[in-house]
């Protein structure tokens, strides 16, 4: 009989409170194989293997269906996929991993507070510059969904894959979209989070995979797991 | 498209053939500007919204390069490698692919490759014959392959300005309601907060700071700005500069004390939006809409009739042309007449071709200043289908 596979962050904080989560429900995992393998099993839950899978790939896994189910932050399966809704299903929240995206702009821009506000400079800014204002973020999907739906679109992305916070002050963009969790970093970098800039609220879950081969005996395996979660 | 029998290569090649020699008989230069274009001018003239439809990718070099997704672009950059002055008459025509990432998935009246047959016309001032003339080239040429019942649907961002002006509108809210009219949201809601609270937005602002900024004196109050953000300790960072901020913020306060647009004046945009129907009537509908409105759209209510006339002189039937004053929103670069021609048959989101005057592109692509473009492309595979759908 085939098994659900489950993809669980691979290393980091993620990890670490994927498997306390799992210890509270009763459920202790196991690596298989030799000791720094990635594969594993849960003790108990014989139906379910687990596959260690750095916290970005579990999205495209997803995605593409090569595992059942996975834990990973709701911004990174909404990033790498448009069509969240029908490719995959959010299963449960699971109260850790917290992070806000958001659209933060230098401080000093005092007559800047919303998108409207954005959309008011953008012109100017490219008449003053020769070009439209930049956003620097690793969300780009999620950047120009958000920005679509305000009906605003005067601006170039440019994609940063690191220390996205300090690259208005470098000059290298105007504004940014990225993550947070207390705002700490954002107000160090002299930016503040726009009035209505809060493209998601983000926390790890439990996700399905629409688009994976399911059996009925793996959807009995996925209720498991999901009582004994749930039971926490 | 992307799967092709050689038979339909060969009836694209033929048609496009019978086009390119209209093209060229009209005095049109054909040129075959580069699939491969920078990046940057597309993205830069057309904004973040259609990058999400373009192929950019990085070289090995590094430098970011697209997929061009049109050919009106390439075709202005091979005219400014030419003339130093841009302000050089000319006239180009061109066939060839453009590529566009759909993201409903592509199909047969969406394909992510294309092939355009267009025409463009750069610097020559006759205005209204030149856009008369362009469009009625466009449709000789699709009736040179056959197809005869198109109709032609037209707009002209040229009367919305003209009627903003009649409005008596400040020069800054003329300016937000032209940049909001490509998205019917935000005009709606721009036109109401100038009709109820224009000064809604200043209240989100630092009293303390207002206070202290000098209309009509941007130095006195860049100062002010800067030792307001200095006692509250924020730093200035980033390339956008304290004059540009404050000139956003004088502008704020000149909202604050303004009195609301009058509802009539409200009314009367909003009823000029609603103007749509047949070409030949709806400058009367719009001039009966002005009366006794001073200083009325006079010049460009004579240019959209001098430029029916010139189309009837060219042999066009203006029955078969509609007016609608909302077209053009949907269009990013345009700036006076837009165009559309579509054939019965063919979804309505599936203009057989389309154009019009786009004067801020070229500068965008790179000019000194702005230059009279008019121009126009069709979609050759749905020219094709529809011409075929309609003998078979």
């Amino acid at each position: 009989m085939s098994k659900l596979t489950l993809a669980i962050p691979s290393k980091g904080r993620l990890m670490e409170q994927t498997t306390d989560m799992f210890a509270r429900a009763g459920l202790s995992l196991r690596k298989t194989g030799h000791a720094r393998g990635y594969r594993g099993e849960i003790e108990g839950l014989p139906d379910i293997e687990i596959a260690y899978v750095s916290s970005s790939e579990i999205a495209a896994a997803l995605k593409s269906g090569s595992v059942h189910c996975g834990i990973t932050g709701e911004d990174l399966v909404r990033e790498s996929m448009s069509d969240a809704a029908t490719r995959v299903t959010f299963l449960k929240r699971l109260g850790f991993g917290f992070a806000d995206v958001v659209v933060a702009v230098p401080a000093c821009w005092i007559d800047v507070a919303t998108v409207a506000d954005l959309e008011d400079i953008a012109v100017p800014f490219r008449r003053a510059h020769g070009r439209w204002p930049r956003v620097a973020t690793k969300y780009m999907n999620l950047t120009r969904a958000f920005f679509a739906e305000k009906g605003f679109g005067d601006y170039r992305i440019v994609e940063s894959l690191g220390a996205t916070e300090g690259t208005p002050a470098a000059g290298a963009a105007e504004l940014i979209v990225d993550i947070t969790t207390t705002g700490e970093t954002l107000r160090a970098n002299g930016l503040k989070i726009l009035d209505d800039g809060v493209i998601l609220k983000s926390e790890a879950n439990l996700v399905a995979s629409n688009v994976a081969a399911w059996s009925p005996w793996l959807r009995n395996a996925q209720n498991t797991l999901l009582v004994k979660l749930n039971a926490i | 498209m992307t799967a092709e029998t050689a038979l339909k290569f060969a009836a694209l090649e033929a048609q496009a053939q019978t086009l390119m020699s209209v093209f060229t008989k009209a005095g049109h230069e054909a040129v075959a500007p580069a699939v491969i274009q920078p990046a940057d001018v597309f993205l830069d003239v057309i904004g973040e919204s259609l990058r999400a439809r373009t192929y950019v990718f990085t070289d090995p070099d590094g430098a970011e390069l697209c997929l061009r997704p049109d050919l009106t672009v390439p075709v202005c950059r091979i005219h400014l490698a030419r003339h130093a002055n841009p302000e050089t008459q000319a006239k180009y025509c061109y066939n060839g692919s453009a590529f566009r990432f759909q993201p409903q998935g592509a199909d047969a009246a969406h394909p992510r490759e294309f092939r355009q047959a267009g025409i463009e016309r750069f610097a020559d001032s006759a205005r209204e014959a030149a856009e008369a003339e362009t469009a009625a080239l466009i449709l000789k040429a699709v009736e040179s392959v056959g197809l005869k019942n198109w109709t032609l649907h037209i707009g002209d961002l040229g009367l919305f300005r003209a009627v903003l002006d009649a409005a008596k509108l400040p020069q800054r809210w003329q300016k937000n309601l032209g940049e909001a009219f490509l998205r019917p949201g935000a005009f709606k809601t721009e036109l109401k907060r100038l009709t109820t609270e224009p000064g809604a937005r200043s209240r989100a602002l630092p009293e303390d700071l207002l206070r202290d900024l000098v209309p009509g004196d941007a130095e006195a109050s860049e100062a002010a700005l800067l030792a307001y953000l200095d006692s509250n300790g924020i730093e200035l960072i980033g390339n956008r500069t304290a004059a540009e901020m404050v000139a956003h913020l004088l502008d704020a306060l000149k909202d604050r004390d303004a009195k609301p647009l009058d509802a009539s004046a409200a009314a009367m945009i909003e009823s000029y939006l609603a103007v749509s129907g047949p070409a030949a009537t709806a400058g009367t509908r719009i001039a009966n809409l002005l009366t006794g409105v001073k200083g009325g759209p006079g010049a460009a209510l004579d240019a959209y009739d001098r430029r029916l006339a010139l189309l009837a002189n060219a042999g066009v039937d203006l029955n078969r042309i509609t007016f609608s004053a909302e077209f053009g929103r949907s269009l990013a670069y345009y700036t006076g007449l837009v165009f559309e021609v579509s054939a019965p048959g063919m979804p309505p989101d599936s203009p057989i071709a389309g154009g019009g005057r786009y004067d801020g592109l070229m500068r965008s692509a790179g000019a000194s200043r702005d230059v009279a473009a008019v121009g126009a492309a069709i979609h050759t595979e749905r020219l094709l289908s529809a011409v075929t759908g309609a003998r078979s």
